[in-house]
């Protein structure tokens, strides 16, 4: 009884407005609520769509093919054995190695050079040319990832073909995990740059004044004092990064060859990531082809939240120092 | 720092530039050959390897030769243009003189061998309206059957040539049949014929509906092509009431047994023929079906062993 009135007393609180600006405050704070609702349970639409799509081959038997083998689907290494609509041997083992594999490189290209831009933007470069520069470096990250692609199978292909002759390689037209690499490298470089950029200017000019007082000189302090306080900031610029690198597709599977066998480790040989199979005839196909890129699809959400609870327990334990 | 910054960006301004520059040592046959192929769901892929008798390697990757790269049409021609050791296949009314057209069995891939029936490797355009009782009304009806009846005439012909493929034999002209169809007569401009299916045919089809619409009462042509799949699903298929319904869809392959629709609204358009390409430096300049086949299979797997 006492737990009823008390309910009671609270609802009659949580109703009660004192004055007109109150309930304009309770019907404002609705609205939002309204608004975080809407967009949180689109992503369980999603997942929940995904999921469901994705499951169908492995719990049907798929018009008489039989189940796909889960065990087998997550480590083979081809992408298909024998005809398609015919067969339900599906494995996308070697392309999660192929994935991570070119996410990795990427940002290991990208992410000094992002950082370093970043500095240069924040910390170094007059101020006008620094207004230029990020301009410059927002426009990029607004660049769609088909012009990427275009300019990749245009001219990073054709440059890569040269190189790989130059090695006495003849690789496949330039289609390859370097072409691939350096395509995903110069789509992530300004998301990368654009958030270190915020970090490092967030960074207490207290900090750096301490530092430059202790006699350091101003690269000393830009290195050791400056990149590590925001070093917490450039690792969620390198986890954006890596989400835009696994998450490409279009331009991936203009330049890398589509490979349906692997893992493909050497440079100059062609790859495919988990969304370019995906993407791969997607329009043309039915039945068990068709839904197999759900699952496919599934297995790309897995790898991206493992990758980025990765990357956050890693900046965790890289821990921070006190950013504004 | 500086001295070191500065040997590392000459070392990399000296790597790109010789990348860039030419190194020619002309072309040599003992290389591999790199095999070109659109994807398994493919109507080109289907109509190449149906050509070569390779019917098999249609939907099945695995029989093909090891370390093959899957592109579309535009990918492989431009390929070609870089890779002097690939062998792709396009459609006919892609090539040009950039890339190298190989003679198929000796006969030169050209529109004229195609009408004369002497070159082998081609495909059927195809296509398919709604059923008869499944248009929202008459006038839709009436335009698409009027559509229908241009692609056969002479003028249709024309239009289907100028896009590179080669359309069926026609005797009369737009102007001998238009009497039939009164509809053209109205003013149909708030009209919309939607169009999808084979993006094979999109340039065809678009070019067709350029030239029909003013002959129609100005009716609105919307284009959305997506694949042969689409052009019988969504006519009659399991599309046909969705938002992406069409009126009129395309196939740049034979109708599949389950894409049988209703009697008279299905039929051909146009032959369209596939073309095997190398680099211009590429000393092949004939194949045979079987010699396409062995290298599609990797049977062949350097370019001497089939100029031998």
């Amino acid at each position: 009884m006492e737990y009823i009135k008390n309910l009671k007393d609270k609802l009659k609180d949580a109703f009660h407005f004192n004055s007109k600006k109150e309930r304009t405050d309770a019907v404002v704070r609705g609205f939002f609520l309204l608004a975080t609702v809407l967009s949180a349970s689109f992503i369980i639409v999603i997942v929940f769509f995904i999921a469901l799509e994705g499951m169908i081959p492995f719990v049907t038997d798929n018009d008489g093919l039989g189940r796909v083998d889960l065990v087998r689907f997550l480590t083979g290494t081809t992408w298909l054995e024998g005809t398609a609509f015919q067969s339900n041997l599906y494995a996308v083992g070697f392309i999660i190695v192929n994935t991570l594999y070119i996410a990795f490189l990427s940002l290991l290209l990208s992410m000094p050079i992002g950082v370093l831009t970043a500095l240069f933007i924040a910390k170094i470069a007059p101020k006008r040319i620094a207004e230029v520069l990020r301009t410059v470096v927002e426009l990029l990250a607004a660049i769609p990832s088909i012009v990427y692609g275009l300019f990749g199978s245009g001219l990073i292909i054709v440059f890569v073909y040269n190189f790989a002759k130059l090695f006495g390689v003849q690789s496949k037209g330039g289609n390859s995990v370097l072409a691939t690499v350096l395509v995903l490298s110069l789509m992530i470089l300004p998301t990368i740059t654009a958030l270190s950029e915020v970090a490092i200017r967030s960074v207490g000019k207290d900090i750096e004044h301490g530092s430059l007082a202790l006699g350091a000189t101003r690269t000393q302090t830009n290195f050791k004092v400056v990149l590590t306080s925001a070093k917490s900031g450039i690792f969620t610029a390198a986890i954006l990064g890596v989400g835009r690198a696994l998450g490409e597709a279009t331009a991936v599977s203009l330049v890398a060859g589509n490979a349906r066998s692997g893992p493909s480790l050497g440079f100059f040989q062609t790859t495919s990531t988990l969304t370019s199979t995906m993407l791969q005839g997607l329009k043309e196909t039915i039945g068990i082809d068709y839904d197999i890129r759900f699952s496919v699809g599934i297995v790309l959400m897995i790898v991206i939240l493992i990758t980025n609870m990765t990357l956050n327990f890693i900046k965790r334990k890289v821990g921070n120092v006190d950013v504004k | 720092m500086k001295k070191l910054a500065l040997l590392a960006l000459s070392a990399l301004a000296v790597f790109g530039l010789s990348a860039c520059g030419s190194t020619e040592e002309g072309w040599d046959a003992s290389s591999t050959i790199t095999v070109y192929t659109r994807d398994t769901s493919s109507g080109t892929r289907a109509g190449f390897m149906g050509g070569i008798d390779f019917d098999d390697a249609a939907e099945d990757d695995s029989l093909l030769v090891d370390g093959f790269v899957i592109k579309d049409n535009t990918g492989i021609f431009t390929s070609m243009k870089t890779d002097e050791y690939g062998i792709g296949y396009i459609s006919l009314a892609t090539l040009d003189e950039t890339v190298k057209g190989l003679f198929f069995d000796g006969v030169e891939p050209t529109v004229a061998n195609v009408i004369n029936d002497t070159y082998g490797l081609k495909r059927p355009f195809n296509y398919v309206t709604r059923a008869m009782d499944d248009y929202a009304n008459d006038t839709e009806k009436d335009i698409s059957m009027a559509f229908v009846a241009f692609m056969a005439t002479t003028d249709g012909a024309d239009i289907i040539t100028n896009q590179g493929a080669v359309p069926l034999e026609s005797t009369e002209t737009w102007d001998d049949i238009k009497a039939d169809y009164p509809v053209c007569e109205q003013d149909n401009s708030a009209v919309t014929i939607k169009f999808g299916g084979s993006d094979s045919i999109e340039k065809i089809a678009k070019a067709l509906t350029e030239e029909f619409a003013p002959k129609c009462g100005d009716f609105v042509p919307e284009h959305d092509h997506t694949g042969s799949s689409d052009g019988f699903k969504r006519t009659q298929g399991s599309e046909k009431d969705g938002d992406n319904y069409k009126h009129i869809g395309f196939a740049s392959r034979p109708f599949k047994a389950e894409e049988a629709g209703e009697t008279g609204t299905q039929g051909q358009l146009a032959w369209d023929a596939i073309v095997a390409i190398v680099h211009l430096d590429n000393e092949v300049s004939n194949v045979t079906a079987e010699d396409l086949k062995k290298i599609y299979s990797g049977e062949y797997t350097t370019w001497d062993e089939l100029l031998d």
